[in-house]
């Protein structure tokens, strides 16, 4: 069912009593309202925008059920070309409807190959165009797409009050000059809500986590029967050493936190805003060196980068980030000698934790040697090592 | 005077653009077959081996220097330009070598020392001999040794500068390499018109190109690293000149070891060099191996320019030098040193002496894998003679001789490479129990279906029915598995298979390789929805694999795995 607060522009097909029982169906309103299994759910438009008129034709809805904002993109066509445009979507149908020409079917608009083409340059006020675009998977309660391999949008399906955290911070990161990101190509808003952010697509990244799992995977082969043995001095040696590549992350974090001081400001106490969701999943590796990623949130799943379980931004000590890094290279030992046999465990773990203090090591010395890092970061190697230490078991508990 | 023989008749089909496509095979003339029984190969034996090059399926011949030489720099110190070195043949023997390799299909090209001379050359014994000779500033000769500061010297084992003081004229001469080695002068027009001279020379009888050596360092001027020189682009772009306009189906291929982006510039605007070697690519796919991971590879080919119309790159694996790293990071030299060189005897200069088997453990599923990356990306590739055996490397031999081992034919005496007494040979061959020739040469290669040769023969096949390997596009796609690298080569747009005989409108279809650099099995996902809906069929088995469009395209891949696919459409035509 719906109530009516907005009346839909003209040229924008008769879609309201659909918009109940779709929106019942999608798994980012049942998760956001804690309702699964209703046939219909409670919706009031909020407002309604047409983006483009005539056939086949797009508008941005929002629709707020129980206190909570929603944004939906419709798309309508006639009903001869739109169901093969659609074949493979069946769900995102809404229903026909008639427009000023006749009958249409409405559906979800981002089901629509052609329709996505027209939301970037909408997303972009007109700078982007593309030829091409693939939907990916993504979290609750956003849509992704791929452009062309080389831009990807962000279509938010769930529409906070405030300014996105992931709006801001690649905003203010990319305004302050850091280079390590993926660079931001177009932010949809309309009436303050974020709709959408469109940034450059890394087709060749691959996440950091990966990496560190086959330069593990290589030592410890090494210490298989058979293939020779492998003792903490080989730990430097071995073929597939991150060592460098975290020394480098060391630096790009560094500058990550000077651009994040830059862009936010500087607590009293030294307290910057942080990542706050800060580890090898997070950083990706591509050819032009590492960048950061993660600034998304669902508030759906409870994933908040660069906020505190508040919902706040996270402001506290840079090495706070730091420490969930190394964690996270724990983490990658603890998995690769689970995956050991138990007898060649104990070696295995003997080689990871070499590992591990390795490129910690080589983690902090890349952070601390980056220029203007120790304004920020109080300390020599020795101290600051220990208290990333301290902050990575308070975390972990 | 050297004789002038006349030109043999061409039987390769006129085509200007054959090397974009050709697969050169780089051979050592003095160890690749011994016709006459004198201990050193010679330009009839390459001749009496044409049969296997031809089998094997290679374009063209790239010949090491065989000119008059004292042979302090496997004559690369060349002491007469215009004549063969009698214990390789003559200049008949040439010509009866080219001739033949025409009639096959094959061309030959040869490495020209423009740089440089032997300090025997007649030239430099007259330059030196006062200050006032006719040949007094062919040279480059100061008071001094203070010229040209900037200047890094090459060869750090060796030389401790780049001036060499001459007692007879009481002056410095300037040498890029060896002291043995001066360098020409460029300023003076009599060298060039005489370099000029030499160019026509070989190209009158019948060459098909050169490689030239040591491209970048010709001119000099003070105040600069004497590298890529204003100057010395004219002087190429000048032979260049001389060679279109008389002889239109012949290349210039420069080597130039620096990075891309100055060595793109060795193109000109298409009317300098026809190819130029790709140096930062060859240590980077070790790299990629050992680290098992893309980012060597992929890096570098994001930091490779496109070039102009009728250019190529020249890719290779390894050659008759060191394996060089003079384009990488002192970092990267460092790792590349600790895991390819452990032993001191294995470095050279700024490199590492060892062959390709050697470097990879005789491991034959790595040589695989590089040879699939050599193969399958941009460039023309460049094989190293003994490299299709797998053949390995003698680190005792002085200087690079370790890579320059006689080739082995088959287990008889000396490896089969001549019937001369062991004590007589020009270098030994191996005879480890692992590289050696009793237990690996062409013969035994040939007689085994499954050996590498074979599979080697095989890609080399596989590459020639899909041109788009030699001309096409490259694009890296996303992959989420840092030690799979994935790329598809596509026809550029209006670009046709182009065999030389004007059949080149008909489009051919877009190639997917997927490569695994790690020792163990790997998953990959890969997004292939650009392409359309299409079906994956493997190049070497004409398997089809499931069709794919818009979903992502899974593949496992055996440790080291490789898979060449044609994306052929659903509908039946070409991509």
């Amino acid at each position: 069912m719906t109530t009516t607060d907005a009346a839909a522009p003209a040229g924008v097909p008769w879609f309201e009593p659909y918009i109940g029982p779709y929106l019942a169906r999608q798994d980012w309103v049942q998760l956001a309202l804690g309702q699964y299994g209703a046939a219909t759910v409670w919706a009031q438009l909020v407002d309604v925008e047409l983006l483009s008129a005539g056939r086949p034709g797009l508008a941005s809805v929002l629709v707020e059920i129980d206190g909570r904002l929603f944004h939906l993109v419709l798309g309508w066509r006639d009903l001869v070309s739109a169901p093969g445009m659609l074949a493979g979507r069946p769900g995102a149908v809404l229903g026909p409807a008639e427009d000023d020409e006749g009958e249409v079917l409405v559906y979800d608009a981002l089901a629509d190959g052609e329709l996505v083409l027209e939301l970037l340059a909408v997303a972009t006020g007109g700078r982007e165009r593309a030829g091409h675009a693939r939907p990916v998977r993504s979290l609750v309660s956003h849509s992704s797409l791929i452009y062309d391999e080389r831009l990807f949008m962000k279509c938010y399906r769930v529409i906070e009050a405030r300014t996105r955290p992931e709006v801001e911070m690649v905003t203010g990161l990319a305004g302050a000059g850091f280079a390590h990101l993926a660079a931001p190509a177009g932010h949809w808003q309309r009436g303050g809500r974020d709709l959408a952010l469109v940034r450059e697509f890394v087709p060749d990244a691959i996440e950091g986590k990966g990496l560190a799992e086959t330069s593990l995977r290589d030592l410890l082969a090494r210490a298989e029967p058979g293939s020779g043995t492998a003792s903490f001095e080989d730990v430097g040696l071995a073929g597939g050493d991150l060592g460098p590549e975290m020394r480098r992350l060391g630096a790009v974090t560094a500058e990550l936190h000077l651009a994040l001081a830059a862009a936010f400001g500087r607590e009293s106490d030294g307290a910057i805003r942080l990542h706050g969701d800060y580890h090898l999943r997070r950083v990706m590796r591509c050819d032009r060196g590492w960048i950061v990623t993660g600034f998304g949130d669902d508030p759906l799943l409870g994933t908040k980068a660069g906020s505190a379980s508040t919902g706040e931004p996270l402001v506290d000590s840079p090495l706070v980030d730091v420490a969930d890094l190394c964690r996270s290279l724990h983490q990658v030992a603890d998995e690769a000698v689970a995956l050991r046999t138990p007898a060649t465990r104990p070696h295995a773990r003997q080689l990871a934790d070499g590992w591990e203090r390795r490129n910690v090591g080589e983690l902090l010395r890349g952070y601390l040697a980056t220029d203007g890092i120790g304004e920020l970061v109080q300390g020599e190697m020795a101290d600051v090592s220990r208290r990333v230490s301290e902050l990575a078991a308070e975390r972990d508990r | 005077m050297p004789r002038r023989t006349p030109a043999a008749p061409r039987r390769t089909p006129a085509d200007p653009r054959w090397y974009e496509r050709a697969v050169f095979y780089e051979l050592s003339p003095r160890t690749f077959f011994d016709s006459s029984g004198d201990g050193v190969g010679d330009l009839a034996g390459i001749r009496a081996k044409l049969d296997y090059l031809e089998w094997l399926g290679v374009d063209c011949l790239w010949l090491l220097p065989f000119y008059p030489s004292p042979l302090r720099d496997g004559g690369y110190d060349v002491s007469d330009f215009m004549s063969v070195a009698p214990e390789c043949g003559s200049l008949d023997d040439l010509s009866a070598l080219v001739e033949d390799a025409h009639r096959r299909g094959i061309r030959i090209i040869s490495d020209l020392v423009m740089n440089h001379t032997s300090d025997v050359h007649p030239w430099f014994v007259e330059s030196r001999s006062s200050r006032d000779n006719p040949k007094a500033d062919w040279y480059l000769w100061a008071d001094d040794d203070q010229g040209y500061p900037d200047v890094r010297v090459v060869f750090v084992d060796a030389e401790p500068s780049n001036w060499t003081y001459d007692a007879g004229r009481q002056q410095y001469y300037w040498h890029r390499f060896f002291h043995h080695q001066p360098d020409l002068n460029y300023d003076n027009p009599e060298v060039v018109e005489a370099m000029l001279g030499v160019v026509r020379f070989w190209l009158d009888l019948g060459l098909d190109g050169f490689r030239l050596d040591a491209a970048a360092y010709l001119c000099k001027a003070e105040g600069t690293t004497c590298e890529n020189l204003p100057a010395t682009h004219e002087m190429l772009k000048l032979v260049r000149k001389e060679v279109d306009a008389a002889y239109p189906d012949k290349v210039l291929l420069a080597e130039v070891n620096q990075w891309p982006s100055d060595v793109v510039d060795y193109f000109g605007d298409g009317d300098e060099c026809h190819m130029a070697f790709h140096f930062p690519l060859m240590p980077r796919m070790f790299m990629a191996v050992r680290r098992e991971q893309r980012f060597p590879i992929t890096e570098i080919l994001a930091e490779t320019p496109a070039l102009p119309d009728g250019c190529q790159w020249g890719i290779f694996l390894r050659n008759h030098d060191e394996l060089t790293l003079e384009m990488v990071t002192a970092e990267d030299r460092d790792y590349m040193y600790a895991e390819y060189a452990r032993d001191p005897r294995m470095r050279r200069n700024i490199g590492i002496r060892r062959r390709l088997a050697t470097l990879v453990d005789n491991d034959r599923r790595i040589a695989e894998l590089l040879h699939a990356f050599l193969l399958s990306l941009p460039g023309a590739p460049v094989l190293y003679y003994g490299d299709e055996i797998l053949m390995g490397d003698n680190i005792y031999l002085g200087d690079r001789d370790a890579v320059r081992t006689p080739m082995q034919w088959t287990p008889d005496r000396n490896g089969g490479f001549s019937t001369a007494d062991f004590a007589q040979l020009y270098l030994p061959p191996l005879m480890d129990p692992v590289h050696g020739y009793q237990a690996l040469n062409v013969e035994a290669e040939r007689r085994d279906s499954s050996s590498f040769l074979h599979w080697l023969r095989r890609m080399l096949e596989v590459r020639r029915d899909y041109p788009v390997f030699a001309s096409g596009s490259l694009e890296v796609l996303s992959a989420d598995n840092p030690s799979v690298v994935a790329y598809v080569r596509t026809p550029r747009d209006g670009a046709g298979a182009g065999d030389g005989d004007g059949a080149g409108a008909e489009r051919t279809p877009s190639v997917l390789c997927v490569h695994n650099l790690s020792r163990f099995a790997q998953p990959a996902h890969l997004s292939l929805a650009k392409f359309g809906d299409c079906t994956p069929v493997e190049l070497l088995g004409r398997v089809p694999f499931p069709a794919v469009g818009a979903r992502t395209f899974s593949v496992t891949l055996a440790p080291y795995g490789i898979y060449w696919f044609e994306l052929r459409p659903e509908d039946g035509a070409p991509a």
